[in-house]
């Protein structure tokens, strides 16, 4: 079980109260139509599949509903970092 | 020969209460014991050995350890609660009126047909059913094979009560023996929430049966009066009876709390509730101890050979002797130490045999004294007795001729096992440590420790000293300040170190059992080493050691060992299986709790749920509790659907649209937000006007499509469909926030706050006229795909004139309270009209009539927008929009493409799910080109109709096609989907 503060409400949160969003920092390419296909599809399919520290996305399903990025170890589970999305940390999990 | 002796109840044993005498029946026989007996001290003191057979040869077995290791006494239990068809004896706790009854064995466990098997036993080997019913397959035999094994049968019963509760602690504490104790202790009057959790019912572990005294009184009595001051102070929680049957990351854990009523003289008891505990802790300390460790003889097998610390148990806490005359066969001081506490309660020890050579330790010098004799560097090389042990055979290790000894019962002690499965829960691989023959885990998760036998083999004053040194750093580290406990003045004797032996050498390997429940023997391993399988994963599912209920506690490490042995490895470089959650066996109805039958999850219900009732309707769940047709529009499905159709053809029918998505979009960047989203074009859209369109996932697949509603300038109402209304809501606000975050916008999902109800036939405005609305209804001021607000009396109702069904259609919104009466209302004022009321189904086939899509049935995972004939749109839109880009890849130009057209079938019958057949193909199987994604009989047209997704469709009109499904094949005519009033004149009225 996964547990996260959400930086946003606060709250402590298990996994099944949270979304995950898969890697952050996918950037969206601007404009589409100015790359070539296979940037594109590499915007839309390809990912780190990172073992270790891992970006990644995750909502605040059942609370506030805020989207924040999260430094996650792929393997242990554990949690390093939280941000927000503007990138400010937020308050570091005591444990 | 001796005369076989039997178990009896004993003065003392601090768990029970003599007082409180408790009825039960095993087999149907009426028995008797106390309240705080488990069902198998019970049934010891009642003077039964023999509880089951064994699951391939059907030996007699008997009590074999005092709890959840026991991997023979299973039984089927009834009690004032519930029945339960595979219980270990020693977890049931005794009650009045409990009816328990052997698993095994038939016609019964005392004559078991089936022990002919034993017969036979040298051909029953690993792997000797893949090896034997290979011919022609294993499945011919397999359910002959299955029925005679498994424990109990099932039944169906009112489930046990149970409940949940999610918590969260600052330090939860596995195990309440000396070491648990000891962390509470520190704790105390830190300020720190504390859990500490005992499998027993009360404190103390070993505590409670072994001899030690603290502050000069017996430990059991310092143990209960901890237990005492933990439960006055507010800041520890003590979970007695409790289990914790899981851990998983962010320390979270599952454990489950028996709640047991022993009842009395005419009140049955039992099992009477369970709670299952979600519990995130932010420090965790396992000091779950650890387990007797068996030998590996020949002829291990019978009743009356049990684990040391199980005789030491049914003694010291339920105060019940096995047997009258104990044979003790141990390679450490554990097996002295039981020796010790059974002649002090008055049992005759016949003797100790130690595998090692010479042994000396103040424990070994204290068995001298009482005169118990000692054998010192024998084994036990046999046994006998077939229902019940009557002698064991002794030998020097060295070799030498075997003498015959007396004995009930064998109490075997071959070292100690550290619980430390939760630790591996968590990922962490054991370590081996050959000094003290112990897997241990050194690294642990983070917020973790270790105290005490969990962590090897500790005294009682290294553990409750471990345990002092844990709080000390938890206070630190959480900046509580020091704490003035001090681990109390403790005298033990003294033990020496463990010698390592894991099997006899003298002797059969086939009757040395290591796993007694599914009846592996040391001969099996042998085999399964010839035949290569010396991963310790591969010998555990080749032989099925250690797969049994019990997990295999008993078996695991002297079967890894024995393999060590076998390969010429190390035991730590052979390791062991992986543990996984849970601990031990959890009920089903205690994870699922609530959610079952009715309550298995929530039912959403419309506002206007009573108006549906009242008209007959029959209810399917879409999400919500949606009418699929209504009773009193007919007797039957088919002639209600058709009678709720053709009052929207000729008249009006009403439709609850409640679930249809609304979801508000607010702010300066409104339309350019949602122009970002759907392929058509947002930024045209003026107010009081609607436009129909489809959205998509940035890969180009088309994900919802609905209806948008300008409501003002910078003011929009979105319409996706029913089953998409959350997920849509939750897609623009994450886009909203992680993409767009510079757009001034706000999301509102207002779904549940607005009742919608369709009225749609040709009579529809003059229902809609009867209401009063304050707004112009002719088709000049209020057009097809347009949005007014309005009052109807005094309710502020939103009006979008669009349609799902080919006819002159409104939607009608009104706050959510007011659904019902609006709905009545209409009812009431349509009687004179011909009104009714029309479910799902009809709702559906009106749509394939007008050949509207329906997303999700009508699409799939690879569906575009070219697909279903929006290409044109696509192509005006010159402003980006999601998935747009990936439209020019090379997939979205293909030719080969699934295309959305309808069908019509002149005398056959169309069905969803027929697969359109290649044109030159005779028979199935053949290759095909698409299938039919909806059909119906349409009374409009007097025939099936349908649509389907074909390859190159739309250039294929007027095409006949041949349609396989369900093993026959229709011919059916590709056309254009707009069946019904292709020239929209019905809908424009």
């Amino acid at each position: 079980m996964i547990v996260i503060r959400c930086p946003y409400c606060d709250e402590l949160r298990h996994e099944e109260e949270l979304e995950y969003g898969g890697e952050a920092d996918i950037v969206r390419p601007a404009p589409p139509e100015s790359i070539s296909d296979e940037e594109w599809a590499s915007y839309l399919y390809m990912r780190t599949n990172t073992k270790g520290h891992h970006h990644e996305q995750w909502c605040c399903r059942a609370g506030c509903s805020q989207w924040f990025k999260v430094v996650r170890d792929t393997v242990s589970h554990e949690i390093h970092q939280i941000m927000r999305l503007d990138g400010t940390l937020a308050r570091p999990e005591e444990a | 020969m001796a005369v076989q002796e039997t178990g009896y109840r004993l003065d003392g044993g601090c768990l029970i209460d003599s007082h409180k005498p408790l009825q039960f029946h095993f087999n149907g026989k009426p028995m008797h014991g106390f309240e705080g007996d488990t069902l198998a001290s019970a049934l010891l003191a009642n003077g039964v050995g023999l509880l089951g057979r064994s699951f391939k040869y059907h030996r007699p077995r008997g009590i074999y350890g005092a709890g959840l290791e026991d991997p023979n006494a299973m039984v089927a239990v009834r009690d004032a609660y519930g029945y339960e068809p595979a219980l270990r004896a020693g977890q049931v706790r005794l009650a009045e009126g409990l009816d328990a009854h052997t698993v095994t064995g038939w016609p019964s466990v005392d004559f078991d047909v089936g022990a002919v098997a034993q017969l036979g036993m040298r051909f029953m080997k690993a792997g000797f059913y893949c090896k034997t019913f290979m011919w022609p397959t294993w499945g011919l035999y397999e359910p002959f094979i299955r029925k005679p094994t498994g424990f109990g049968g099932a039944e169906s019963v009112k489930p046990r009560r149970s409940e949940q509760r999610h918590d969260a602690c600052d330090v939860l504490i596995i195990g309440g023996g000396a070491a648990g104790i000891a962390v509470a202790c520190g704790l105390m009057g830190g300020g720190l929430k504390v859990i500490l959790a005992d499998e027993q019912p009360r404190l103390g572990g070993a505590l409670m049966r072994e001899r030690v005294t603290i502050n000069g009184r017996p430990g059991a009595e310092w143990a209960t009066r901890q237990q005492a001051a933990f439960e006055a102070a507010d800041e520890i929680d003590v979970l007695t009876d409790t289990i914790v049957t899981g851990a998983y990351e962010g320390n979270f854990f599952t454990l489950l709390q028996s709640d047991h009523h022993a009842g009395g003289p005419g009140q049955p008891g039992g099992l009477r509730s369970e709670r299952l505990w979600k519990l995130h802790a932010r420090y965790v300390v396992l000091a779950t101890g650890s387990l007797d460790r068996p030998l590996v003889f020949q002829d291990n097998d019978r009743p009356g050979v049990m684990l040391s610390s199980a005789v030491g148990r049914f003694v010291g806490e339920y105060g019940v002797a096995p047997g009258r005359t104990v044979g003790i066969f141990t390679n450490n001081d554990g097996g002295h130490l039981t020796a010790l506490s059974l002649i002090q309660a008055g049992l005759n020890v016949s003797a100790i045999i130690d595998t090692r050579r010479a042994p000396e330790s103040p424990t070994v010098e204290a068995t001298a004294a009482a005169g118990i004799r000692l054998f010192a560097g024998s084994e036990v090389v046999g046994t006998s007795g077939y229902k019940g042990l009557r002698s064991i055979d002794v030998a020097p290790i060295s070799g030498g001729s075997a003498k015959r000894i007396d004995c009930s019962v064998l109490a075997l002690s071959g070292g100690r096992t550290p619980l430390i499965h939760l630790a591996t829960h968590r990922g962490v691989k054991p370590v081996f440590n050959p000094q003290s023959g112990e897997f241990v885990c050194p690294d642990v998760p983070s917020g973790w420790h270790v105290v005490g036998d969990a962590g090897g083999f500790s005294s009682f004053a290294q553990a409750m000293n471990d345990g002092l040194e844990v709080s000390a750093a938890i206070r630190t580290t959480t900046g509580v300040g020091p704490s003035s406990w001090n681990v109390p003045k403790l005298s033990a004797l003294e033990s020496a170190p463990s010698a390592a032996f894991w099997k006899s050498n003298a002797g059969n390997p086939a009757r040395m059992w290591v796993d007694l429940q599914n009846d592996v023997t040391v001969a099996d391993i042998e085999l399964a080493v010839c035949e290569g399988y010396v991963s310790v994963e591969h010998l555990k599912r080749y032989t099925t050691l250690g797969m049994g209920t019990d997990q295999g506690r008993t078996s695991n490490i002297n079967g890894l060992a024995i393999l060590a042995g076998l390969t010429g490895r190390e035991i730590g470089a052979v390791g062991t299986t992986t543990f996984r959650p849970p601990y031990t066996a959890v009920r089903m109805g205690a994870i699922a709790h609530i959610r079952q039958n009715q309550l298995y999850r929530p039912r959403r219900l419309m506002p206007a749920h009573e108006a549906h009732i009242a008209g007959g309707a029959v209810f399917e769940d879409f999400g919500w509790q949606r009418p699929d047709w209504y009773r009193a529009n007919a007797a039957d499905r088919e002639t209600a659907v058709a009678a709720e159709m053709v009052a929207v053809r000729n008249a009006v029918g009403l439709f609850d649209g409640s679930p249809l998505g609304k979801i508000e979009v607010t702010g300066p960047d409104a339309a350019a937000f949602l122009d970002r989203f759907y392929v058509s074009n947002i930024m045209t859209l003026k107010p009081g006007r609607i436009r129909y369109s489809v959205m998509l996932k940035e890969n180009g697949v088309i994900f919802d499509d609905g209806v948008l509603a300008c409501i003002d300038e910078g003011y929009y109402l979105a319409g996706p469909s029913s089953g998409n209304a959350e997920t849509v809501a939750a897609w623009f606000e994450r886009w909203r926030q992680t993409e767009w975050p510079a757009l001034e916008v706000g999301i509102a999902p207002v779904t549940s706050n607005w009742a919608s109800v369709a009225i749609a036939g040709p009579r529809a405005r003059a229902l809609l006229a009867k209401l009063n609305p304050d707004v112009d209804l002719s088709s000049m001021a209020f057009p097809h795909m347009s949005y007014r607000e309005c009052r109807l009396g005094d309710v502020a109702a939103r009006i979008s004139r669009v349609s799902f069904t080919g006819e002159l259609q409104y939607e009608i919104s009104v706050p959510a309270r007011y659904g019902l009466d609006l709905i009545n209302q209409l009812k009431g004022e349509g009687e004179a009209l011909g009104i009714k009321m029309v479910g799902m189904e009809a709702w559906l086939r009106l749509r394939l009539e007008k050949g509207y899509l329906h997303v999700g049935s009508d699409t799939n995972g690879r569906t575009t927008p070219g697909d279903i004939g929006m290409g044109g749109i696509v192509e005006r839109k010159s402003a980006d929009f999601i998935g747009k880009r990936s439209l020019s890849l090379a997939f979205g130009g293909s030719d080969e493409r699934e295309e959305l057209v309808g069908l019509h079938a002149g005398q056959g019958r169309l069905a969803p799910g027929g697969r359109i057949m290649a044109p030159n193909a005779i028979s199935a199987p053949c290759v095909t080109e698409g299938y039919v994604t909806s059909a119906c009989y349409s009374p409009s047209m007097a025939k099936d109709i349908g649509l389907a997704l074909i390859e190159r469709g739309r250039s294929r009109i007027g095409e006949t096609v041949r349609i396989y499904d369900g093993g026959g094949v229709v011919e059916a005519e590709i056309c254009c989907p707009e069946f019904y009033d292709p020239d929209n004149e019905r809908l424009r009225a």
